[in-house]
């Protein structure tokens, strides 16, 4: 039940939204993700209307401008590492050297070039996430939607995975949705709302420090 | 893989059947045993086809029509009027003999032909020689003969040799004056002179056929009804093609019936996948739902699910295909599979580029029928529900009614429709609904059996039934997995017991005699005078004698004839000797004789008990009353008894080929088979059998002709054991962490495997008893429906009760052992990972 949400991201900006269970955050990421269509309202993403958008549509546009990372790592469990972070770049079409190149590269920025031909099975949680994480930048997308990516993490893997989730989005310029529990892990964005009944406004006390 | 353009492929298709490839490797081996069997039981047929086909098409040679006789033959003054018939150019007379081997068991077929006519037909005959002699001329010598290539190999003789066969019962010696080349004849035949074969087998002044080519320019149909037209009820004319069909047609039903049979392991094959790919799909939400979320299109899903049920049916149909060409050339089936239709050698099967690509074809076409429902749910997987959905294998349980009402709905009404073409191809599509919508009930089923359960505070069971009706979706899939392989293993051995039952209980109705004597069958040289007859009847201990005689009877002078058996015995003795079914309380009105057909007879000719007919025999006709209908097992193409009196008076015949023998109390069975042997010529080739020999015989003949449906039951057990097994197995480990989560709470070891294996039983039990129901249905529908319309034989219901509850207790029972068995598999692992364990 989302009602009175209005958010405007730009290009590189990095919010963290907050809220209590039930309140609807998951859902709003999946309706800006265009997994899910809202009953009113629009949602614009680069100048687009995702409701004017067949399914297909939206699925190219979430495939080639968009990251997910999820709480529960979501990894391909037949496939290993590398596999499933090369597999967006198959989906868009990078082949070859390139992709290589870039699986690579993402691989060693997230620490785990040493991991590349591990089963997911055989990683810690905050292996998984890592490698979850090199999955939904790989491609360079302009929006990372990531829901409650350190619920399942210790704090230490829980900050190494938010330091990496900032470093990435700033070094490539695009803007993160960042949905969390974690007052800690709302820190790590440049703005942090909440999502009440009353819908989504910018947390009072976290105003001055953004 | 990993960069290429192979990486979508390889993560969509490839790793999940990696990753399951025992589940993908049983699904293929389903698909292969359909296949193989298919392909078999298709290059047997063909083989067998093509050889009656050449055999056919061989006797004809170069001539256009044949003027063949209704019954046996036809007299030879009608030979100078066919020559003389305007439009024919050559007619070459034959005399078609079946000769009684000697000596040795079987029988050659004689064909008495004019050589200097004959050789103007057949150009291979004309062109060969021995030494100087062309063959022509040395058929001239009285006694000797030309055998066919086939018919050499077979009797190991060659030229220089001696052809013996046996002449009422006295042995008849031939010169083997040359063997024929291979394209002259294509069956097991030995060329005599014409005159020769009228002298030595005592048909004086008879022809059974003509053959006939035609003026340049002159067409068939001018001629054929002149011809016809020369001695209307005892001639038909045919020409090659039709001969070939008729040969053929005297197969077709069992040879339909045989495909019928491969195609239904070939439709478990796809109940299997069907079922594997829907367990999977299932199984695999979230990576569906994930695959979504990263950009994958609903296309590419539905993709992925056909692609990778492609891939499995292309690789069974290749594994299929290698076991099917082996199986015909090298497997027993070959020789069983004829039914003692074809008297061919081995199968040499040769299969072609375009069989190859239609049995792959069939086999992925198989494979995408079963996974389209999968795939089509696969592309429907909500992603954002199954992304947190924490329980995967929970889902929608439904059976849709209309669907099922239809089925079954379509599945009575097709019942009513005539066969097509002779086949019983309604029965088929019937029994084809039927299971479909058996399976469609399946969840409901389940369900309800589920709910029916009695509550028990024990928990092993309590968390067992729990589970089963928490993931009643996974549980109406496995079930299903196995419902129409039990339904279709109950119904064949159903079937086949039920034919074997009757079959048992008809040999032993029609020989009530202690003893029978044969000599000879049916056109053959070989029989009995009287006098021998009344010389076994006066032998001390024969109390009573009855005779039979064998000949050829035609109802339609265009269809095949039936087989006639004269009889001695009272007309009210012969309810103790046939097995009537249907009968007319009339007496046979004055004028007419009674007469009783076999049922196929009856079928065949939509004749029925009280109706009067015309029965031509040796070119008379009989006026015959159909006093009665019996069930019969032995002649497919029907059969009519008529009293001995009435044919003797016909046609003067008084030989005789069968005797039925009943022997004082106080006298003994090996003492008067003694005496018959020697009161007999010593090297005549008599056939002596007590009924229980007999009835030995036909039950061995029935066991190897139906081998085939024994492995049809051993391949669908099995295929239904895989179903099991697959359904369980995946159900069990996708529950790993459950299984962790019980022993943290106490569960010993010991009750986990309890309640798996009552999970298991449970499942077992569900997919025994709807399969023992609808199998049960299917039978009749067999028995009543589909042999009734394609053999025309009816039979009474067997039921196998030990056989079937042997087979229930084995499936229940190696479905809770899989239960545990992959049980204790998940278990082996780290348990406590297995909690953390996200999938």
């Amino acid at each position: 039940m989302l009602n009175g949400v209005s958010l405007e991201l730009r290009a590189g900006e990095y919010v963290a939204i907050m809220g209590d269970s039930g309140t609807g955050k998951s859902t709003l990421l999946n309706l800006i993700a265009g997994l899910d269509a809202p009953d009113s309202g629009r949602i614009v993403f680069e100048g687009q209307d995702l409701a004017l958008l067949d399914d297909n549509r939206r699925t190219r546009l979430r495939r080639a401008r968009m990251g997910f990372v999820f709480q529960a790592f979501h990894l391909l469990p037949h496939l290993s590492v590398v596999r499933n972070v090369a597999l967006p770049l198959a989906l868009n079409g990078v082949r070859g050297p390139t992709a290589r190149a870039r699986v690579e590269a993402m691989l060693a920025s997230v620490g785990l070039a040493d991991r590349a031909h591990s089963a997911p099975s055989e990683l810690s949680g905050g292996e998984m996430q890592r490698v979850a994480l090199a999955r939904a930048l790989v491609h360079r997308p302009t929006l990372v939607l990531a829901d409650e990516p350190t619920g399942n993490l210790d704090a230490d893997s829980a900050r190494e995975v938010l330091e990496l989730l900032r470093a990435q989005l700033k070094r490539d310029g695009a803007a993160g949705i960042l949905v969390t529990h974690s007052r800690a892990a709302a820190r790590t964005a440049d703005v942090i709302y909440v999502l009440d009944e009353c819908g989504l406004h910018v947390a009072p006390d976290e105003r001055m420090q953004a | 893989m990993i960069y290429g353009a192979g990486a979508l492929l390889d993560a969509g298709v490839l790793a999940p059947m990696r990753h399951q490839l025992g589940r993908t490797l049983l699904a293929a081996v389903a698909i292969a045993l359909g296949i193989a069997l298919g392909l078999s039981i298709y290059l047997i047929n063909r083989a067998a086809a093509d050889e009656i086909s050449l055999a056919a098409r061989s006797l004809y040679g170069l001539a256009d029509l044949a003027v063949v006789a209704t019954s046996q033959d036809f007299d030879e003054t009608l030979y100078p009027r066919i020559a003389r018939t305007r439009g024919v150019a050559i007619a070459s007379p034959k005399l078609e003999l079946e000769a009684k081997l000697a000596g040795r068991s079987g029988a050659i077929t004689l064909l008495g032909v004019d050589p200097f006519r004959y050789r103007e037909l057949q150009p291979a005959f004309a062109n060969a020689a021995t030494g100087s002699m062309p063959f022509s001329r040395t058929l001239l010598d009285t006694k000797t003969v030309l055998l066919s290539a086939s018919a050499a190999r077979e009797l190991e003789l060659g030229e220089g040799d001696e052809l013996r066969v046996q002449v009422g019962l006295k042995p008849v010696g031939f010169k083997v004056a040359g063997v024929l080349p291979a394209q002259t004849l294509g069956d097991r035949v030995a060329l005599i002179d014409i005159a020769t074969a009228q002298w030595v087998f005592d048909r004086l002044g008879r022809l059974s056929s003509v053959d006939v080519r035609l003026a340049s320019g002159v067409s068939t149909s001018e001629v054929r009804d002149d011809l016809l037209a020369l001695a209307p009820n005892r001639i038909r004319v045919t020409t090659p093609g039709e001969a070939t069909d008729d040969a053929l047609r005297l197969s077709r039903s069992y040879r339909a019936n045989l495909t019928a049979l491969a195609l239904v392991a070939l439709f478990t094959g796809g109940f299997f996948v069907y079922s594997t790919q829907a367990l999977a799909v299932l199984r695999r939400r979230r990576e569906f739902a994930i695959l979504h979320a990263l950009g994958v299109t609903r296309q590419q899903q539905l993709g992925f699910v056909l692609a990778g049920s492609g891939l499995l049916g292309l690789c069974g149909s290749a594994l299929g295909i290698v076991l099917g060409v082996l199986l015909a050339r090298f497997g027993a089936l070959g020789s069983d599979i004829g039914a003692g239709y074809f008297a061919g050698e081995s199968v040499q099967a040769q299969i072609r580029v375009a069989e190859v690509l239609a049995f792959c074809a069939l086999g992925v076409f198989v494979a995408f029928a079963g996974a389209t429902r999968p795939a089509i749910e696969a592309a429907r997987v909500p992603t954002a529900a199954a992304l947190k959905a924490s329980d995967i294998t929970s889902g929608e349980l439904q059976s849709r009614p209309w669907m099922i009402a239809l089925s079954l709905a379509l599945s009575a009404g097709v019942l009513f429709v005539p066969p097509i073409a002779g086949l019983p191809l309604p029965g088929y599509a019937s029994i084809a609904l039927l299971l479909i919508a058996t399976v469609a009930a399946t969840p409901w089923l389940v369900k309800g059996a589920l709910r029916s359960l009695p509550q028990r505070p024990v928990p092993p069971y309590e968390v067992a039934l729990a589970e089963l009706s928490g993931t009643a979706r996974y549980a109406a899939l496995s079930v299903s997995a196995i419902v129409v392989s039990f339904s279709l293993m109950v119904a064949m051995a159903i079937m086949v017991t039920s034919f074997r039952g009757s079959l048992d209980a008809w040999t032993q109705r029609i020989l009530p005699a202690d003893l029978y004597v044969r000599v000879g069958g049916v056109g053959q040289s070989a029989h009995l005078d009287e006098r021998a007859a009344h010389a076994l009847g006066a032998i001390p201990g024969v109390a009573r004698i009855e005779t039979s005689r064998f000949a050829r009877a035609s109802l339609d002078p265009n269809r095949p004839a039936l087989v006639l058996s004269a009889r001695s015995f009272d007309r009210d003795e012969l309810d103790d000797a046939l097995w009537i079914t249907r009968q007319s309380v009339r007496r046979a009105p004055l004028g007419t004789s009674p007469v009783w057909l076999s049922e196929a007879a009856s079928d065949l000719f939509g004749i029925h008990p009280g109706e009067i007919v015309e029965l031509g025999i040796e070119g008379e006709t009989l006026r015959a009353f159909v006093q009665g209908i019996w069930r019969d097992y032995e002649h497919q193409n029907g059969a009519v008894v008529i009293s001995r009196d009435d044919y003797v008076r016909l046609t003067g015949d008084r030989a005789l080929n069968a005797l039925w023998l009943w022997l004082d109390p106080n006298s003994s069975l090996a003492d008067v088979r003694e005496r018959i042997r020697g009161t007999l010529p010593p090297d005549a080739a008599v056939d002596l059998r007590a009924p229980g020999e007999l009835r030995q015989m036909s039950l061995a003949v029935f066991d190897r002709t139906f081998a085939i449906t024994y492995i049809l039951e051993l391949v669908a057990v099995v295929i239904g054991l895989f179903g099991i097994a697959s359904g369980i197995s995946a159900q069990v480990l996708a529950r790993r962490g459950e299984l962790g989560a019980l022993r943290h709470l106490g569960f010993t070891r010991g009750q986990i495997a309890s309640m798996l294996a009552i999970e298991g039983a449970v499942l077992g039990t569900a997919g025994v008893l709807i399969g023992l129901a609808s199998g049960a249905i299917v039978s009749l529908i067999l028995i009543y429906v589909v042999n009734r319309q394609s053999f025309h034989w009816s039979m009474d219901l067997h039921v196998p009760g030990a056989l079937l509850a042997l087979l229930s207790l084995v499936l229940v029972a190696s479905s809770a052992l899989i239960a545990v068995w992959s049980g204790r598999r998940a278990m082996t692992g780290d348990v406590v990972r297995a909690v953390k364990e996200d999938w």
